[in-house]
């Protein structure tokens, strides 16, 4: 397979009130095309990454940017599922790209999740309430929200290896701390420390509101290409060196140790083994921080830590600015901006063009990106995993 | 009252289930060649190829199990479980081996423990059609 490379990107973040999810879609691609020093008749294929599947019905068949845009696509058609939208778009894009049926596609991926939570605050709700189908198993329990169907997975890790809430904590703290390199933050400016952490209420315990995401307004896109066209273009391109996936599907029922990790497993092997790289070549990674505990998860699913090791790594450090192991270098979704795997993917990209001033990591070559998401059928939560390694080289 | 909170979602697959409820009957799906429980419905994962799960069946289960794991919602996200809060949401690992996620009902969230045992008791709503299946925590020492 030809190798394939991201040679543009566009971003919208902050507030966008009165917008369409579709119009930040379109802004945010004409915005990719721009940097890729191409022109929108030259963008034959587009995908919409959305946060389908999950609890939420959050796709819209009525109209597409590439309309809006007026892109000469040959093929247009949505893919996510919940927040697993890089790693199945890139793989689709690739395909396409490799077959020779494009010369170029954008991927494009926006919410107005934060305006809309803004509405629905209004009626007396918490959260997006509205936005949620019908269906899923644990509704007539309050089993209502992501922090209610995550939140019990945190606690069986503590169950089983004595990880604390403080523990969870400096996941946030140093998170925030990235968060105050990034201007483009939503909590730039506003640092926390562990104590603001412990005193932030109970959401859903085992997590304190600081334990949980953020919800955004914005959109991010990318360009992609293959090789042969890849360094024809303004910025050098960001080469995709591996994706995998996993599945905890089939096994949510029977595999009780699917409570304190992710599927994490076949995904890695999967993109590492195309890399031709180990962990110790990540410099960066940008994982799926839903909440703190995902993090933790992942830190020991990739093998930084032992599982059940996680609390006591995270507590030493290694995470933050100046740590060992960068993660969420943008502020993440706890604390920058949540366009579910998306935030992490054009986090790779800033940080492989060296775009990232005063958040930069030195030396930055590869960089790890993950997903997450899928149904939410309690007792089972996300069960898809998706691993992306990107590279400068 | 009227009934404000989000309704169960019941369809085909799951419907025998819910009319167990009803008759206060905590309904499993079983295969009927080697008798592994299930739930939700699924195809028994021992026996390759059964067309449309023909060697499964509803059956009466135990109803009893033992808490895996559990949350405390502090907030009500829906405005209907503003009178709830603080309630727990747990996930019960059944005696049959399935995992099953209700309310734990008559004990003080400050007071459930992960390993308490547990049975099925039944919140019956005839007006609104359907019975919520919850657990209450058994007098029993944790494991």
């Amino acid at each position: 397979m030809r190798r394939c490379a991201i040679v543009g990107m566009g971003m919208i973040t902050g507030p966008q009130p009165g917008r369409t999810a579709r119009w930040l879609e379109a802004e945010a691609t004409r915005r990719a095309i721009e940097d890729a020093g191409l022109k929108p008749s030259q963008i034959h294929g587009a995908i919409q990454l959305r946060r389908t599947g999950g609890g939420g019905e959050r796709a819209f068949l009525t109209d597409a940017f590439p309309r809006v845009l007026g892109l000469p696509v040959n093929f247009y058609f949505t893919v996510g599922r919940g927040g697993c939208l890089a790693g199945l778009g890139v793989a689709a894009a690739m395909s396409f790209l490799d077959l020779g049926i494009a010369d170029y596609v954008v991927l494009t991926g926006a919410v107005d999740d934060y305006s809309r939570s803004r509405e629905t605050k209004a009626k007396g709700a918490l959260g997006m309430v509205h936005l949620e189908k019908e269906g899923y198993w644990g509704k007539p329990f309050g089993d209502l929200r992501a922090p209610s169907h995550h939140s019990f997975f945190a606690a069986r890790h503590m169950h089983e290896f004595g990880t604390t809430s403080e523990q969870l904590g400096m996941i946030s703290v140093q998170e925030r701390a990235w968060a105050q390199l990034n201007p483009e933050a939503r909590f730039y400016g506003r640092p926390i420390t562990l104590k603001d952490h412990q005193e932030s209420p109970y959401v859903v315990w085992p997590y304190h509101l600081l334990d949980i995401c953020l919800v955004s307004d914005g959109a991010v896109s990318v360009v992609m290409t293959t090789e042969e066209r890849a360094k024809d273009h303004p910025h050098p391109p960001v080469w995709v060196l591996g994706v995998g996936f996993g599945e905890a599907m089939a096994e949510l029922w029977w595999e009780k140790q699917n409570y304190t990790r992710l599927a994490v497993q076949t995904a890695k092997e999967q993109a590492f083994a195309q890399a031709g790289i180990e962990l110790q070549d990540i410099d960066a990674a940008q994982l799926y921080d839903c909440f703190t505990g995902e993090v933790l998860f992942q830190l020991e699913d990739y093998g930084w830590c032992k599982k059940g090791e996680g609390g006591p790594f995270v507590a030493e450090g290694h995470i933050g600015p100046g740590g060992d192991i960068p993660v969420n270098t943008s502020g993440g979704l706890l604390s920058a901006y949540h366009f579910g795997d998306l935030t992490g993917l054009s986090e790779a990209v800033i940080q492989l063009r060296e775009q990232a001033g005063p958040r930069q990591v030195p030396d930055c070559e590869v960089v790890l990106v993950t997903g997450h998401g899928g149904e939410v059928l309690s007792p089972g939560m996300c069960s898809i995993h998706s691993t992306l390694l990107l590279g400068r080289n | 009252m009227a009934y404000t909170k989000p309704r169960p979602n019941i369809d085909g697959d799951i419907q025998p289930f819910w009319e167990g409820l009803k008759n206060h009957q905590f309904l499993l799906y079983r295969c009927q060649q080697c008798g592994a429980w299930y739930w939700p419905a699924a195809f028994c994962r021992f026996h390759d190829n059964q067309p449309f799960a023909a060697n499964m069946k509803w059956e009466p289960a135990s109803g009893r199990g033992r808490i895996f794991t559990f949350n405390v919602h502090h907030w009500a996200f829906d405005p209907a479980f503003k009178e709830d809060v603080p309630y727990v949401y747990a996930l019960i690992e059944l005696d049959e081996g399935p995992m099953f996620g209700t309310n734990i009902v008559g004990t003080p969230p400050d007071q459930v423990r992960i390993g308490q045992r547990v049975e099925i008791v039944f919140e019956d709503y005839p007006e609104e059609g359907f019975t919520l299946p919850k657990a209450r925590i058994l007098e029993e020492a944790p494991s």
